[in-house]
């Protein structure tokens, strides 16, 4: 301190800092959110007047539906497999052994299925639109579409949000089945649970509900993540690194965002 | 007509402080200036591509940024915009690519065996063999190739306005040559009006009616280009020497291929 001159602020207050630091993370989360906002009214905008091309929808569901139908396969029956040799291993003798078939199903449909899914489509299709939406930015394509009289929103952004929505809670279905017939078996291996005691303590406990739950996460993370991944491609600065950057930050933003709407879910639809 | 009003920008650092510049309807205007003064930027104003901090833009009588509602729509329907790095769309074929230039109301209506026609059309008149490179994407094409598929882009939708933002750049002498007198016919024949963004000065003197020269942000110099060579200040003086010594050196090396 003898070595500062009189009146000069300390430079590396802890606590300031902090507050800047939660200042800076505040304006930069809403900044966000507001170009999220901003994105999603221009696409809705956009679908109402008609401008979304039905050809380039389908096209984007392929890409994202039928090119991600192997690794959610893999990612589902892994789920379901996972959950059942861990509730198998927790069982005692106090709790009915059909329990665990509720245990399973009750686990991958409600979490597991969409959770993984996403999470698995957030690198295989949200740092992919990051990285490509950028790569037009930096090389003046998306100038191009404008200066042609075309909007990036209708052409790019809508197509990409919309198969989103429709195609993940197709995926989401296909791995929450795949769970169950995947712990199903594993529930028969571990602790020789027959498929009939399975289904009995699956039924026992289940609820219509469920089914229309695990679809409204999929139906919310089904938006997040073109929506996210547009978002931050459309805001790419620089040349190539700044492509890599983005993404990197595409990825972590998209991957905390369905972790903690995951975390809200149960309060807002669980009662 | 387009006319620059008092154009400010800045990035982090400034870089256009205070244009004024007009272009008359029909003429071919250059804008030389050094590497780096913002003639890319001022261009990207035209149209809103970059929105100026201050000042405004009015083409053809229309206030590209005070003037409503569909301002910008409507200058973006009248302007066509050759971009200095191409900017092709990577995942079209070059058929696509080109008839993208031609407005989407109008393409979603015309037969496709008339935009064939067209986008031919407009790969002959930038020198291009349309039957080589019509299925191929712009990965698959050399740089110059794309830059003449870039300009093919902008002048198949017959725009009023053309913004070339470095067309010759990389081109050899024939093709400059071919891009220069194409820029000359757009100009004479339809009453297209032309601001051309060039390093190629003396290719510019040549062929336009008046040339301004950006420097340090605003409009160093606006003139013919008998005045822009007798003017005496001395960063003009630089820039016509150096092209005379450009031109030089240019004839010296063709003499030795
Ligand atoms: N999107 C942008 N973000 C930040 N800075 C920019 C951006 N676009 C241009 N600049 C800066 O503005 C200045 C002018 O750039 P511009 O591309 O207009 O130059 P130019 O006159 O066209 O040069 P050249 O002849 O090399 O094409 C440069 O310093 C550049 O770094
Ligand atoms: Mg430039």
């Amino acid at each position: 301190m003898n070595h500062q001159s009189p009146g000069a602020l300390p430079r590396h207050n802890a606590i300031t800092e902090w507050f800047a630091g939660v200042g800076r993370t505040t304006y930069i989360t809403l900044e966000h959110a507001g170009g999220l906002g901003i994105l999603f009214g221009q696409i809705v905008v956009a679908i109402v007047s008609l401008k979304v091309s039905i050809r380039s929808v389908l096209n984007q569901m392929y890409i994202m539906g039928i090119q991600s139908l192997p690794i959610v396969l893999v990612t589902g029956s892994l789920a379901g497999i996972v959950t059942s040799q861990q509730g198998g291993y927790q069982m005692t003798s106090a709790v009915p052994d059909y329990v665990l078939g509720s245990l399973v199903v009750e686990t991958v449909v409600l979490e597991m299925g969409p959770v993984l899914t996403a999470l698995v489509l957030v690198g295989r299709i949200g740092a992919r639109i990051t990285a490509e939406l950028g790569t037009m930015v930096v090389s003046e394509q998306i100038d191009a579409f404008k200066s042609l009289g075309r909007d990036p929103v209708a052409i790019l952004a809508a197509p990409r949000v919309i198969a989103g929505v429709l195609v993940l809670p197709l995926l989401v279905g296909i791995a929450d089945l795949i769970g169950i017939l995947a712990g199903v078996q594993a529930a028969n291996i571990t602790v020789g649970l027959g498929q009939e005691s399975f289904y009995f303590g699956a039924r026992l406990f289940w609820h219509s509900w469920d089914l229309t739950y695990s679809a409204t996460k999929a139906i919310v993370f089904g938006l997040s993540i073109p929506l996210i991944s547009v978002h931050m491609g459309l805001k790419t600065k620089g040349g190539a690194e700044g492509v890599g950057l983005t993404t990197t930050q595409a990825v972590m933003f998209m991957t905390l965002t369905i972790l903690i709407l995951d975390a809200m879910f149960p309060p807002l639809l669980l009662n | 007509m387009i006319e620059y009003r008092n154009i400010h920008k800045a990035f982090d650092l400034p870089v256009l402080t205070g244009v004024d510049m007009r272009v008359e309807t029909g003429e071919m205007f250059a804008l030389f200036g050094p590497s780096g003064t913002g003639k890319s930027v001022l261009l990207k104003t035209t149209i809103g591509l970059v929105l100026p901090d201050m000042g405004e833009v009015e083409v053809d009588g229309i206030s590209v940024y005070r003037g409503g509602r569909g301002a910008v729509e409507a200058v973006r329907q009248k302007v066509g915009y050759v971009f200095q790095h191409s900017a092709l769309f990577d995942s079209l074929h070059v058929f696509d690519n080109v008839a993208m230039g031609i407005p989407e109301d109008v393409l979603a209506r015309m037969p496709r065996n008339e935009t064939a026609v067209k986008v031919w059309e407009a790969l002959e008149l930038v020198n291009l063999e349309p039957r080589e490179i019509l299925s191929k994407i712009p990965s698959e094409l050399s740089g110059g190739m794309k830059k003449r598929v870039g300009i093919a882009r902008a002048i198949i939708g017959r725009p009023e306005v053309l913004l070339w933002d470095e067309p010759t750049t990389g081109l050899d002498p024939i093709n400059t040559a071919a891009v220069e007198r194409l820029i000359e016919q757009l100009s004479t024949e339809l009453q297209v009006t032309s601001l051309l963004v060039t390093h190629d000065v003396e290719g510019g003197l040549m062929i336009c009616d008046r040339v301004a020269m950006l420097d340090s942000g605003t409009i160093r110099f606006c003139g013919t280009p008998d005045e822009f060579r007798a003017c005496p200040d001395p960063v003009v003086q630089a820039f016509v020497d150096r092209a005379a010594a450009e031109a030089a050196l240019d004839m010296v090396s063709e003499s030795y291929d």
